[in-house]
């Protein structure tokens, strides 16, 4: 049972990282910066319990927030850049991120040792969970409460003018900014709540793990950031969920007795997937399935 | 600070400029990928290593220069291969699916090069390894003047290609204009995917000069040569063939001059920054490219 | 539905279907002793060569007899190995897979020392700790060597050498033996936890015995230009040159030196890196290069170990890191007897604390080079001696007294 809950933890916090790259590249821009939010999210959350004793509740509204407002101030200059010229910024962008912390040293004297990042040897000790004696149910029910809660969030925003203005700007923007949208409102903001959800993530990917390192949060982890939306399909919040599921679930999982071939067919189910779905697994909204309409 | 500082200060650049001759050699294939097809292939560098290590198969029956031609025919197959795996089948206004795609094709070429050498680093053949020409108090390496001499070959050689042959043309006239150039009877699919086999045969020669460089061959250098490629592409001023050289040779100076000045740690750091002042101040890039569909 | 659909369905259904299938039943009584580490990727070799010492002791064993477990049966060894893929998350995922099934009560692993951290951390740290929600299932492993880890939980014991230990006989052996050699400079993949940390160790070990610590080069994993670094060497022009990395990069910087023309008086490695894979990539570059290890095929225990190993699958040898997962079947086959495990579905957790007991009881192992202390922090005490790379092959330079 341990296992499966285990499971259904990282399946959380992807889901989380995928929906805060459901939120950029629904207006339109592909960011590979979702990683770097998702490691100031670690840093600060596992900074604030283990160094400082902070409640979790806590450190994770902080790690989303600082996020949050690193994303907003890297949503500015992004607004002059579009397509792969996006692409490379945030590639670096995320890149500085983990040198940063490549270099952080700041350890702290608790009644449990020294704590805190050191370098490239890294940051362990973020014993929140073990230590309080939260049992894997616990943990499960929180990530997922988090999920859903972050799910209805995007949801009500999708369907909220926010999110009119988000998929006008997302469809064309010439057309948009000819309809009087503020570009830089729609853009900037769709940054920022995919920041904080990031940076919400990163905090609670750091408690799962009890040690982050900066080789954590490489391009890596941000490529497969944008893979969930992209492979779920990007108009549907559930499309985010079901792509987390496959891939960390069946395909990273459930291959396991393919031995070494999980590994090589990683990468080809990715381009199989793509060639059969290019627009994702589900082409609709979960709510017009079931027979709503979009509201314009 | 002593003469011996500003010796090595500048040794490091030319060191540096030298080895960016293998960025530019990347960044030129990204470039003329995106400019043809205005769509990314992640999955470029991975396939160029890749190439070196197939042409690793006839390292023990031919000679060292025949080995990098061997690598660039691989090169020019494996960007056939991506080309029909990757962008052929797939719709063409759907830009993140053959972005995802070619993530999946990096991702899986890598594995594979990890499968079958069992993560051990292979020895590669280098051209002119011992060769230390003597500038005054310089020492300029044999093997990365001969990547750089070669770099500025197949730039003029592109772009004869690209200005004087049909193939050249037909590119040209396919990037700007598929629509019309289908109408005056050119095959759009035959275009692409000779601009990928060029594209590859470049990819397997930087992979091949990039292995010659350090001697060995790894998986390792994917991602690097994949981030580095991207930034030379971006700087450069997409779909610039000659942006690209002249970012690959500042990037890798510049790359240098940071580590020397600043130690590994924070190096790419700086790397990074540059990009961003570039983006900031001239976001077409150093060549902004001729007015195309953008 | 489409075609792809259905294709893409049918996958679905079918993989969902494996992946909760049970195991087959076994005709004669089975022990299994699992493992996990890394085996694709990068550096899946030392999975994979993990793999194959574990199944090649497992073999011998069962030769003799097989284990007696505490009801008085005899029953086969069996191993089965899980990939991590050197990365936290999958390190965590497959601990819990193996604890969550009925017949683990102890495991081998993890190979990369960037996964034994967090692995470690969800591990209850004291035992009988309550308000401790953290995993209680020992763990011995055999090759994740950064130096410290066993303390952070008492479930967890390794069998690596101390890299402090072997370091210090080093640089003492050479100031004893080269007293000629003066000063020191050294080179460290500076990104990954493991070479910087044992760099530190090095640095230190040469100050104590008296070099004269000039200074040291620094690059990353996944460097591919050395020419500043060796330069910074060149210049430096130290007696005894120690390169802290793994091979990929040691033979770029072995390389970058044979170009820059230079030679220090001796040149020492990363015990890691004292492997087939340096010399695959660099044998004529690496001569000379002389590293601490704590395993090389000098005894008749070693050599069989070895050619049990190549008999299993010739494609894998002996090194170090496997050697480990080897003497740790063997010692946990005398664990095993000697705490009386059942080895039944309904004694798990309890065969899991008796195992951990026995482990953290044990004051000494039987190694392939000869008996192997215990330390208080759960470490191994391993006896080591110094190899050389001469003709694209290791030899035994020194073996220092333990």
């Amino acid at each position: 049972m341990d296992f499966y809950l285990g499971l259904a933890q990282v399946i959380g916090i992807h889901t989380l990282l995928g929906l805060s790259a459901w939120c950029v590249l629904h207006t339109g821009q592909v960011s590979i910066a979702q990683g770097g939010f998702f490691a100031i999210g670690a840093y600060v959350a596992g900074m604030l319990t283990s160094m400082w004793g902070w409640p979790l509740g806590l450190a994770l509204l902080a790690g989303a927030i600082l996020s949050g407002i690193v994303a907003v101030a890297v949503g500015f200059p992004a607004l002059r850049i579009k397509g792969l010229m996006l692409v490379v910024a945030t590639t670096a962008f995320a890149e500085i991120v983990r040198l940063v912390f490549f270099n952080l040293t700041w350890r702290v004297q608790t009644p449990a040792g020294l704590v805190g990042p050191d370098g490239s040897l890294g940051f362990g000790g973020i014993r929140y969970f073990p230590g309080n004696g939260w049992s894997m149910l616990e943990i499960s029910f929180l990530i997922w409460f988090l999920v859903a809660f972050v799910m209805l969030f995007l949801g009500w925003l999708d369907r909220s003018r926010v999110g009119t203005l988000w998929r006008a700007v997302g469809e064309d923007e010439l057309a948009a900014q000819s309809a009087g949208i503020n570009l830089t409102a729609a853009k900037v903001s769709a940054f920022g709540v995919g920041g904080c959800i990031a940076g919400l993530a990163g905090g609670v990917f750091a408690h799962y793990a009890t040690h982050i390192e900066h080789n954590n949060f490489g391009i890596l982890l941000a490529t497969f950031a944008i893979a969930y939306p992209i492979i779920g399909g990007l108009s549907s919040l559930a499309g985010t969920l079901l792509a987390v599921i496959f891939i960390q679930g069946i395909l990273l999982e459930g291959l396991r007795f393919l031995g070494d071939w999980r590994s090589l067919l990683f990468g080809a189910l990715i381009v199989v997937v793509m060639l059969v779905r290019p627009s994702g697994f589900l082409r609709r909204s979960l709510g017009e399935s079931f027979g709503r309409t979009k509201h314009a | 600070m002593d003469f011996l500082y500003f010796l090595d200060l500048s040794q490091s650049i030319i060191d540096g400029v030298l080895f960016g001759a293998i960025y530019s050699l990347i960044g030129i294939g990204f470039t003329l990928i995106f400019g043809v097809m205005h769509k990314i292939n992640l999955s470029y560098a991975a396939a160029s290593i890749g190439a070196a290590y197939l042409s690793l198969l006839v390292v023990s029956a031919v000679p060292a220069p025949l080995v990098y031609v061997a690598a660039a025919m691989m090169g020019g197959l494996l960007g056939w291969l991506v080309y029909l795996i990757c962008f052929r089948f797939l719709p063409l206004d759907n830009p993140l699916a053959s972005l995802m795609s070619t993530v999946g094709m990096l991702l899986a070429i890598e594995e594979l090069i990890s499968h079958v050498t069992r993560g051990m680093p292979l020895n590669f053949p280098a051209l002119f390894a011992s060769t230390n020409i003597e500038l005054g108090p310089y020492f300029i390496r044999g093997d990365l003047l001969f990547v750089f001499v070669l770099g500025c070959i197949a730039m003029v050689a592109l772009m004869q290609l690209l200005k004087r042959t049909r193939l050249g043309l037909a590119t040209r006239a396919v990037a700007q204009q598929p629509v019309a150039a289908q109408l005056c009877g050119m095959s759009v699919n035959a275009t692409n995917a000779s601009t990928f086999v060029i594209a590859g045969l470049l990819g397997g020669t930087a992979g091949a000069m990039a292995g010659a460089a350090i001697g060995v061959l790894s998986p390792l250098m994917t991602l690097p040569l994949t981030v580095k490629g991207l930034v030379v592409t971006v700087i450069g001023g997409l779909g610039s063939i000659p942006g690209a050289i002249v970012a690959g040779l500042i990037v890798g100076g510049v790359e240098n001059l940071f580590q020397f000045l600043r130690g590994v740690s924070e190096r790419d750091i700086y790397v990074m920054l540059m990009l961003f002042v570039f983006l900031v101040f001239r976001p077409g890039g150093l060549f902004a490219a001729p007015g195309g569909r953008d | 539905m489409t075609r792809g659909q259905q294709l893409v369905g049918a996958t679905l259904a079918a993989t969902i279907a494996l992946t909760f299938s049970s195991a087959a039943f076994a005709q004669e009584k089975t022990f299994k002793i699992y493992g996990f580490g890394a085996k694709s990727g990068v550096v899946g070799i030392f999975g994979q060569q993990s793999e194959v010492a574990m199944q090649a002791a497992a073999a011998m064993i069962n030769k003799t007899g097989g284990v007696t477990l505490g009801d008085g049966s005899k029953a086969k060894l069996v191993v089965e190995y899980l990939d991590d893929r050197c990365t936290a998350e999958e390190g965590i995922n497959a601990l819990r897979r193996i604890a969550a099934q009925n017949d683990a009560v102890v495991a081998i692993g993890p190979t990369c020392s960037n996964v034994a951290e967090p692995v470690f951390g969800v591990l209850q740290k004291k035992v009988g700790d309550a308000s401790d929600s953290g995993l209680q299932f020992p763990l011995y492993t055999d090759v994740a060597a950064k130096g410290g880890l066993a303390a952070m939980s008492q479930w967890a014991f390794r069998n690596v050498p101390s890299e402090a230990n072997m370091y210090k006989s080093i640089f003492e052996w050479v100031k004893s033996t080269r007293p000629d050699l003066q000063s020191f400079w050294g080179g460290v993949e500076k990104d990954f936890a493991h070479s910087n940390a044992t760099f530190n160790v090095i640095k230190t070990q040469a100050g104590n015995t008296g070099l004269q610590v000039l200074g040291q080069s620094e690059w990353l994993l996944n460097d591919i230009n050395f020419s500043n670094q060796v330069r910074e060497m060149k210049r430096a022009n130290a007696d005894l040159v120690a390169i802290s990395a793994h091979p990929f990069t040691t033979c770029g910087v072995l390389k970058e030196m044979a170009r820059q023309n230079v030679k220090p008086k001796m040149l020492i490695g990363l015990t890691s890196s004292s492997s087939m894979e340096t010399l695959q990539g660099c044998a004529a570059q690496a001569e000379g290069l002389i590293i601490p290890t704590s395993f090389a095929p000098v005894t008749d225990e070693a050599r069989n170990a070895a050619a049990a190993v190549q008999a299993l699958n010739p494609k894998y040898n002996m090194d170090l890191h496997n050697a480990a997962a080897f003497e740790n079947i063997f010692t946990l086959k005398e664990l095993i007897e000697k705490q009386k495990i059942m080895g039944r579905p309904d004694t798990v957790q309890a065969d899991r604390q008796k195992m951990r007991d026995g482990l953290a009881a044990m004051k000494q192992t039987t190694g392939l080079l000869g008996k192997v202390g215990r330390t208080d922090d759960r470490e191994a005490i391993k006896p080591f001696l110094f190899v050389q790379a001469k003709g694209g092959n290791w030899t035994v330079a020194h073996t220092p007294a333990q």
